[in-house]
């Protein structure tokens, strides 16, 4: 599935009237299969961008088409992943994974035992099926994300939009669940059998190993700085880290934000 | 315990008459007898199943109105103005009209404990749908599920904890008016029995039947706690309870 933003405004409108534009003209394509990744310092609106593909928003002005159709709401075509997991408390690992199959549009006509075996398997790609009994509370931060990539992957959207999903683990949980991501993403198979991916992070590092393409935002309103492809070969891994290239378009993004990010620091 | 029996019996060696205070030893042996006899048990069977019967009444009426109050504003700015005239009313006050319509029987005790129960599931309810995290509906509406999906699978799972809370506060309150209600309004129970010893002059077992007030109140909120850490075993707290 391709998503296109053609001159997408976002103003939210505060309850004494005043307008506060939150998103700018954001122009962007998502090819079939690509995997991009959205940087900016915080209150650039990428959130906004990505709830307003999701269907959770709706632009100011402008048009966003999935597969040229325009959105108009949420749809089991465009799966989210929360910032903070958004798992169901009261629902156990195997079931917060059946959640959209049993309940939502995805599931019509599978079997309970079609369910279940795609539970399992889902479960199984992401290190999961010896969790599956466990409530959330139960589980690491890390062990959350992978419940919450399960749950998005189990029925299939053509699209995944990703808010930060790594932004709350440490160092070392978050270099992993990046390889397997890219993993699970298929970056070891052919380009045609992945999916779509729209990936917010401010962690520069993670972008550019991540990214096909890096979209620059700038805040106040949330423009597009520039959009910095990214053609380390894949599969990447960790002689992917140490690649002076990779450095090179760190750095470069880096001095891209450095002073919004300075200001936004210090003010 | 100990302590408060000790202030006790030395009050009653005090007072030294047996009918306004009798020693603690005359109201074990009076609450030993009722026991034995099955009496106590009969009488507040008979009220407990009158609170059962006047939950199930308040929570068929409470938990649908709040569900509809915390998701509707409209619908709440039309009803919260009636539900918040009635309900410094306490229940007690109900009990003379009570008596008028529906005459001494089990109605009248069911009437004003299901009154007294309802407001605070109601609240409860409010406060905890409008409490229900944004982020799981949003989550819902990209699963595509429908607005009558979302209220069964994520409203109302969100607010089971509150509503088990709202329920044990309504349980407290139904079970402080139906002593009221028994003692004026019915032929039998607790509250009838501790007024009929009142009259027969027995203290030590109108005393007995007072404690069992307190005895069946701690094992109905012991059983409400019992059935929140079974029906929400995810909740904060729930394992602590375990």
């Amino acid at each position: 599935m391709t998503i296109d933003l053609q001159s997408v405004r976002k103003e939210f409108v505060a309850r004494d009237g005043a307008r506060t534009p939150a998103v700018e003209d954001v122009s962007l394509t998502l090819g079939e299969g690509e995997f991009v990744v959205i940087v900016g310092p915080s209150g650039c609106g990428k959130t906004t961008v990505l709830n307003m593909i999701a269907g959770l928003e709706r632009p100011t002005a402008g048009a966003i088409l999935a597969d040229g159709r325009p959105v108009t709401g949420p749809g089991v075509d465009r799966g989210v992943m929360f910032q903070d997991y958004a798992l169901f408390p009261w629902r156990t690992v195997a079931e917060n994974v059946a959640f959209p199959l049993r309940f939502g549009p995805a599931g019509a006509g599978l079997s309970g035992a079609a369910i279940g075996d795609r539970v399992d398997a889902t479960l199984t790609l992401v290190g999961l099926a010896a969790a599956r009994d466990k409530y959330p509370h139960q589980l690491s931060g890390g062990m959350r994300q992978r419940v919450a990539l399960a749950r998005l992957l189990s029925y299939e959207p053509k699209v995944l939009l990703m808010d930060e999903p790594l932004a709350a683990l440490d160092a070392q949980t978050r270099t992993i669940l990046q390889d397997e991501l890219l993993r699970i993403w298929g970056q070891d198979g052919p380009a045609a059998s992945r999916r779509t991916v729209l990936f917010i992070t401010h962690a520069i590092d993670e972008a550019v190993f991540l990214a096909d393409r890096v979209v620059v935002m700038s805040s106040h309103p949330g423009r597009v700085r520039e959009i910095v492809p990214v053609d380390l070969p894949r599969p990447r891994n960790d002689a992917t880290r140490a690649d002076p290239d990779f450095q090179r378009i760190a750095q470069h993004i880096w001095s891209l934000i450095k002073n919004e990010a300075y200001r936004a620091a210090t003010s | 315990m100990a302590a408060f029996a000790l202030i006790w019996w030395a009050a009653s060696v005090l007072t030294d008459n047996p009918l306004l205070l009798p020693s603690p030893q005359a109201v074990s042996a009076a609450f030993a007898g009722l026991a034995l006899d099955g009496e106590l048990f009969t009488q507040s069977a008979l009220s407990v199943v009158r609170l059962l019967a006047a939950l199930l009444i308040a929570f068929a009426i409470a938990a649908p109105l709040g569900l509809a109050m915390g998701m509707s504003k409209r619908f709440e700015e039309f009803v919260d103005p009636v539900v918040e005239l009635l309900r410094p009313i306490s229940g007690i006050a109900w009990i003379p009209l009570g008596l008028f319509i529906f005459g001494v029987g089990q109605s009248l005790p069911i009437f004003i404990m299901a009154y007294t129960a309802t407001f605070p599931v109601l609240i409860g309810t409010v406060s905890g749908v409008k409490s229900v995290d944004r982020k799981l509906v949003r989550a819902a509406e990209t699963m595509g599920l429908s607005q009558s999906a979302i209220v069964a699978r994520v409203v109302v799972p969100s607010i089971l904890p509150a509503l088990l809370v709202s329920l044990r506060l309504g349980v407290a309150s139904a079970w402080t008016a139906v002593i009221a209600a028994e003692l004026v309004g019915a032929p039998n129970g607790l509250g009838y029995a501790i007024s009929w010893y009142r009259e027969m002059l027995v203290t030590p077992k109108m005393i007995a039947f007072i404690a069992m007030v307190g005895v069946c109140g701690y094992f109905c909120d012991l059983a409400l706690r019992l059935l929140a850490a079974r029906l929400t075993p995810w909740a904060p707290g729930a394992e602590a309870r375990r």
